[in-house]
């Protein structure tokens, strides 16, 4: 090594500052206000095969340190000073992972050597297809989900290929948006070459070069640091996405993760088949794909906050993920709502780890947030009003040392809300409510992040309703170590009301004037046993609103009398509970309990080695079927087996391949 | 003979800036702070002013005092136990605030607990909607049952920030009033009388930081006056303000929020004017202290305004000077890990103990021990000889560090300083991303304690050819307070579409926020000399979630040329973003009136001209750039006019140390400035 440490820190520093500026650039210039709200998009400074060595710390999203350009640039052959290049396509390198995200990328030479690349991702509020913003969980094909393009060069040689933009602009919805995005882009690539050009000025390319090296070589140490110091052994977890489609039945995401040494391999053999639905995750069977890897890069953080954001991160890591399943879609399965199956695929990731690091992890996180928009008119000028109203997010899970934060944290800290009084100046709705949601944290030494509440009230007729990335509504986040599950999710129109309409993952309605429409979120799920929960701890949270007398009893064994503790009642009744008490790692709750009543871990993974068995595109029908024919609810005296039940499928329909059982 | 006396009050020190007219020469101190005693150092300041320059405390017609005590009072969490009145329903807005939150990679990332629990947080009954009409009474019984509850659980004031209360304060006003009426001992203040703009977190939690810090700044500023009474100082004391303004102590008492910022804000102020007073018109201001370093720019000689400011943990939404702190000071700690990588900071000495070679107990190598040892420091007394510094501990401290990093004990503390200096390149990169300007178009003020000693390195590290340290860098925030007008910003959220029938409503608020401006100067304020008023708006396209503001010409306001307001904002959004839209359609969020009062700047001496090149006192040994040479040390008050200095070289003075690296050279002012160069063939 000809470059000592403390320069490998500030070219760390620079790179990051690098990457920094093209991001505060792009925010600062973009158009959508998908961009400068949502901060759904990233920037990147990558080494010359495409490995992402920088990302920024302040803005934009969380899931893209370790990305790996490499597939997806190898597909143009020749790159030249001031080309760009661009892609939005799931299946062309498995870089851009849902149609609206626009990813690009900019070489920078020096001397006519190839030294890296200057990247970065929007998310454009359409790329035109089957629904406006592109994104519904009802498509079934990539096709319906907008106009995509592989990689390509957008500008040759600094010079712009008209023709390509124009055939985009024609196929979507708000082309100004995509145009004026475009431009913001393009101007944080070009601050980007120039603050790497600086870096080549004062520090040499060579050293730059060898600087990429060595950040990618530190990160990865950081990492195998980490998995040091996790036992080695293999942690079996599962959790399930509530439904596989529109009203459809439960998508179990399977991890075996295999600690040895320094290094894991994550097996996610025993998910579910690709799905005939938008909630497919494109990853091409990449072992170190970023979408898979999102939940390793939180448990590194949180074990370790020093840690080095970049693709060093993702090397000690080895995923497995077998083809046409729904961690690894073919083509064209649909893509477009890949996002919900990312929070199961990270509540699995932080399941397993805790199995293996359970005085260090956290519960459950609320892990589904919805975004809340409304199209409704109004009353006065007649003019039709699209608004997004908030996202609605729950808690972090019980922490070890704290309770989870409510209302928002840990994997969806990112997100940001709209002022109320904004949303009522500008929306023809009244807003009833917007606040925590009262014991919806998983009960635990130290409780869940309580859930956040909305309610509405509308004025118009067809006012249009949606939420996208219903889930949880059914499974809960659960709770570990003693703690229990967070309550879950729940979509309901005109509640308490004799008009009452329980929608749960519904995520699109239709309102009458009048209507009020709640929507709260899941709660995040606690740790440790309510019971060892001090009595004060847990009387604060009652006078505080955050539990009701009524739970801290059920729950948490605490009796409270005229607003204080009632020590010696809280102690006799602990006692009683306590003897109730299973040791088991996961609380689930009830729903999935009963679920895997049924759906025993046995007979899922049966379920998953017969689907996988089947050709492609018989596997998302006979797991349909199969489901239909098992009991749904309750404990049937004899539960038939899988065997018996898919004789029953294959007696109706012959067509089905047969399975060597 | 009269005297104008500046004052600012930080963590460790004290710092006065004092102009005696007749002879028109300034006088600085420094005097260490009084925890236990606040106020008391500002008499011990006083009597060293009587006792070593003859100053008659009668004779002072200006006292402007900077103080941390609120802002202090917030990061030590020591303020008042507030109960909040929220809407119904909307109980928990400061817990969610605007959900985002820093440390967003990590699970276990929180928001800063609440200044106020939820447990003292209670929701009332009634319902202002967004125009302004009342849907439902205000639930008087729910504010009276509040009460009794807040006082039970400990609360001596209350806060009251209802929805929709920037349009109609009248739920707000009536609360206050079964407030006062009914529990006259705990204080009151409303959402609408601090800031009455629209956004419910960002004004609920601009209230409840004025009534957080309002007891013990009330407190302070009492005890102030009445001392200054007592040695005869007649003037009516002002304090500065977080936007860059003074007002009288009094005011200070109820708009504590108002002065949270008050000493960066007067810090940036001072080195603006010392840079619009030396020629210069951009500049980077970078104020580095024990702790932290403060970073601001200065465009066309102006200070840059903004809301959301962040005072402890939390955001603060009333106009103030734009200041980016940064987790570096002079007391950073530095550390080595497992792959021996070397870190500096986030975590800081402070002032208590202090860098290791101050003697007071530090024992972990800070930036200044590093400096020390390369050689920077240690020639002479610091901080006007409250200091001495110990080069063996630093060696000790800058030591135990070498060892994991396989290098030298200088080479160790060179790193130190390279890599502390790349962490604050990081973040200074970002605010010149965020204003989208080239920092080679601007030139670095450095002050402060620190800021001299890093101000080239730094500089250096960005790009930037121009650095000019000010005669007295530690006493830029006592000065700033001193050349500051006495100043007001006044709201009223309009929310409009920029359309001609929109003419008469912005007509009237107009000329309703002049009058209240023109009160608050003439008879508040007691201010009778010239004063500048100034229109701004928060505007926006229809859709966009935040506002940039724009100044307005009051004829446009007063003639209804919503054209002209029109085309401010487009011009405005293309020198901001880089683009407009002429044909979409704008909002007017907020419309805005800035009162100031004009106050005579002080005049400064002209150095005379020097006829002799500048003497070094010694030549010493440092270690920079990987190689120990030779610098020569020159004394700061022995530089006069047309002086020039070409690096390596140091310059001491009572109250900082100058670093001037090879590659800079420069020359002294009229004023004492010295303004370096990057000089291209020197390097």
């Amino acid at each position: 090594m000809t470059i000592d440490k403390v320069t490998l820190q500030i070219i760390g520093n620079h790179l990051r500052a690098a990457a920094e500026n093209m991001a505060y650039t792009l925010y600062r210039t973009a158009h959508s206000t998908f961009v400068k709200e949502t901060e759904d998009f990233t920037t990147q400074i990558t080494d010359a095969s495409g490995m992402c060595v920088a990302v920024p710390m302040d803005l934009g999203a969380t899931w893209y340190p370790g990305i790996n350009y490499g597939r997806a640039m190898a597909m143009i052959p020749d790159y030249e000073p001031d080309d760009i290049a661009f892609t939005n396509d799931p299946y062309s390198g498995f870089l851009a992972t849902h149609v609206p995200d626009l990813h690009m990328w900019k070489p920078v030479f020096h001397e006519g050597e190839l030294v890296c690349f200057v990247c970065g991702h929007i998310h454009n509020t359409d790329m035109g297809g089957a629904v406006p913003a592109s994104l519904s969980r009802a498509l079934t094909e990539v096709h319906q989900e907008g106009v995509r393009f592989p990689p390509l060069k957008m500008y040759r040689r600094g010079e712009l290929n008209e023709e390509l933009l124009r055939v985009m602009l024609l196929n979507v919805r708000k082309p100004d948006q995509n145009r004026g995005d475009l431009k913001a882009f393009v101007g944080a690539l070009n601050t980007g070459e120039r603050k790497v050009r600086a870096m080549i000025a004062k520090f040499g390319v060579d050293k730059l070069r060898e600087g990429m090296g060595l950040l990618l070589d530190y990160a990865e140490h950081q990492a195998r640091e980490v998995l040091l110091g996790i036992p080695d052994g293999e942690y079996f977890f599962s959790d399930y996405a509530d439904e596989d489609a529109v009203g459809g039945n439960p998508c179990r995401l399977a991890l075996t993760l295999r600690i040895e040494g320094d290094g894991a391999v994550l097996d996610f053999t025993g998910s579910d088949p690709q799905l005939t639905s938008a909630l497919n995750v494109p990853t091409g069977g990449d072992p170190h794909h970023t979408l898979l890897l999102v939940g390793v890069y939180y448990v590194l953080y949180t074990l370790n906050p020093q840690i080095v954001l970049n693709a060093g991160l993702t090397r000690p890591f080895t995923c497995i993920t077998p083809e046409g399943t729904v961690l690894n879609p073919q083509s064209p399965a649909a893509v477009g709502m890949r996002s919900l199956t990312c929070g199961r695929l990270r509540s699995l990731i932080f399941g397993a780890f805790g199995l293996a690091a359970p005085e260090r992890m956290p519960a459950a996180p609320a892990g589904s947030s919805s975004i809340v928009n409304v199209m409704t008119t109004d009353n006065r000028t007649h003019r039709t009003i699209l608004a997004a109203v908030n996202p609605i997010v729950g808690g972090a899970g019980g922490m070890p040392h704290r309770d989870g934060t409510n209302g928002s944290g840990a994997d969806a800290a990112y997100l940001k809300n709209t002022p109320i009084e904004i949303t009522e100046a500008e929306v023809p709705i009244q807003i009833l409510r917007y606040g925590l949601l009262p014991d919806s944290g998983g009960a635990g030494r130290w409780r869940g992040g309580l859930a956040t509440a909305l309610d509405f009230r509308v004025s118009a007729p067809h006012t249009r309703i949606t939420a996208r990335n219903r889930d949880r509504s059914r499974f809960r986040p659960w709770g570990i170590l003693g703690g229990r599950a967070g309550r879950p999710s729940d979509f309901i129109l005109n509640p308490g009301t004799a008009r009452e309409r329980v929608l749960g993952n519904t995520d699109t309605v239709t309102l009458e004037p009048g209507d009020v429409i709640h929507i709260h979120s899941p709660g995040g799920g606690g740790r440790g046993s309510p019971l060892d929960r001090e009595p004060a701890r847990v009387a604060l949270d009652v006078e505080r609103g955050y539990v009701s007398a009524a739970i801290a009893e059920a729950d948490y064994g605490v009796i409270i009398r005229d607003g204080a503790v009632d020590l010696t009642a809280t102690e006799s009744l602990r006692a009683s509970m306590r003897t109730g008490e299973t040791a088991t790692h996961f609380s689930f709750g009830p729903e999935r309990e009963a679920h895997e009543l049924i759906w025993t871990r046995e007979t899922y993974d049966a379920l998953t080695v017969l689907l996988a068995a089947l050709p492609i595109h018989w596997r998302f029908f006979v797991k349909t079927k199969l489901f239909e024919l098992m009991p749904r609810a309750g404990v049937p005296a004899n539960p038939p087996s899988l065997r018996e039940v898919f004789a029953e499928v294959r007696a109706a329909y012959p067509e089905v391949p047969e399975f060597d059982w | 003979m009269t005297w104008r006396i500046g004052v600012d009050i930080g963590g460790t020190f004290i710092d006065f800036f004092a102009l005696d007219e007749a002879t028109q020469r300034f006088h600085t101190l420094k005097v260490l702070t009084t925890p236990a005693d606040p106020g008391q150092e500002v008499m011990d300041g006083i009597g060293l002013l009587q006792s070593r320059h003859g100053m008659d405390p009668a004779t002072v017609t200006d006292f402007v005092h900077g103080t941390t005590v609120g802002i202090n009072t917030v990061i030590q969490r020591k303020g008042a136990e507030l109960a909040l009145l929220a809407t119904a329903g909307f109980e928990d807005v400061i817990e969610l605030a605007r959900l985002r939150m820093p440390e967003m990679h990590s699970l276990f990332c929180a928001r800063p607990d609440p200044l106020i629990p939820r447990d003292r947080i209670f929701g009332i009954g009634g319902r202002i909607l967004a125009d302004g009409s009342e849907q439902t009474k205000l639930a008087a019984e729910d504010v009276r049952r509040a009460i009794a509850t807040a006082r039970a659980r400990g609360a001596v004031g209350i806060v009251i920030s209802f929805i929709n209360a920037y349009r109609n304060p009248a739920h707000e006003d009536a609360a206050a009033a079964i407030i006062r009426a009914e529990a006259p001992d705990l204080f009151v203040f409303t959402s609408s009388e601090t800031w009455p703009v629209i956004r419910e977190y960002e004004r609920t939690t601009t209230v409840i930081l004025n009534g957080y810090v309002h007891p013990r700044v009330a407190g302070y500023l009492t005890s102030l006056e009445a001392a200054l009474q007592r040695r005869g100082v007649m003037a009516r004391p002002m304090v500065t303000k977080s936007n860059g303004g003074i007002m009288h102590t009094g005011l200070g008492k109820t708009a504590c929020v108002n002065m949270l910022l008050s000493g960066t804000a007067s810090g940036v102020m001072g080195a603006a004017f010392l840079a619009r007073q030396a020629g210069l018109a951009n500049v980077l201001t970078l104020d580095i202290g024990g702790t932290s370093a403060d970073v601001a720019l200065v465009i066309d000689g102006q200070p840059q305004f903004g809301m959301g400011e962040v005072v402890g943990e939390f955001p603060l939404f009333i106009p103030s000077v734009s200041v980016t702190s940064i987790g570096d000071g002079g007391g950073s700690i530095a550390t080595v890990d497992g792959f021996g990588v070397l870190k500096v900071g986030p975590e800081s000495a402070g002032s208590t103990p202090g860098p290791a070679c101050y003697g007071r107990g530090g024992t972990r190598a800070t930036i200044t021990d590093a400096m020390a040892v390369c050689g920077f420091l240690g020639h002479t007394p610091l901080a006007y000889s409250s200091v001495t510094m110990d080069r063996a501990r630093a060696e000790a401290a800058v030591g135990a560090l070498a060892g994991a990093m396989g290098l030298g004990l200088r080479e160790t503390a060179e790193a130190i300083i390279k890599v502390s200096i790349s962490n604050m390149f990081v973040e200074v990169n970002k605010l010149i991303g965020r204003y989208g300007v080239d920092p080679g178009d601007f030139c670095l003020m450095p002050f402060g304690g620190a800021g001299p000693m890093l101000g080239c390195l730094l500089a250096r590290e960005l790009g930037m050819e121009r650095v000019t340290i000010p005669r007295r860098p530690g006493v830029v925030s006592a000065l700033g307070g001193l050349i500051a007008e006495v100043k007001n910003d006044f709201v009223r959220t309009v929310f409009l579409e920029l359309a001609p029938d929109a003419a008469p409503a912005l007509g009237r608020i107009g000329a309703a926020l002049r009058t209240d401006a023109e009160a608050w100067l003439r008879e508040e304020q007691r201010f009778d000399g010239p004063a500048t008023t100034r229109f701004l708006a928060d505007m926006r396209y229809a859709g966009q979630s935040f506002e940039i503001e724009v100044p307005i010409d009051a004829e446009w306001i007063a003639a209804g040329d919503i054209a002209a307001i029109a085309g401010a904002f487009h011009r405005q959004h293309v020198a901001i973003y880089d683009f407009a839209d002429e044909t979409a359609e704008v909002q007017i969020v907020n419309l805005r009136l800035v009162i100031a009062g004009v106050t005579t700047p002080p005049v400064f001496p002209v150095l005379p001209l020097a006829d002799a090149p500048a003497l070094p006192i010694k030549q010493v040994d440092v270690w920079y750039d990987g190689a120990s040479r030779p610098m020569p040390i020159y004394l700061r008050e022995a530089l006069l006019r047309g002086h020039c200095l070409a690096g390596p070289a140091i310059i001491v003075q009572e109250d900082t140390t100058i670093c001037i690296p090879e590659g800079f050279a420069g020359e002294v002012d009229s004023f004492g400035n010295l303004h370096l160069a990057w000089q291209e063939q020197l390097a």
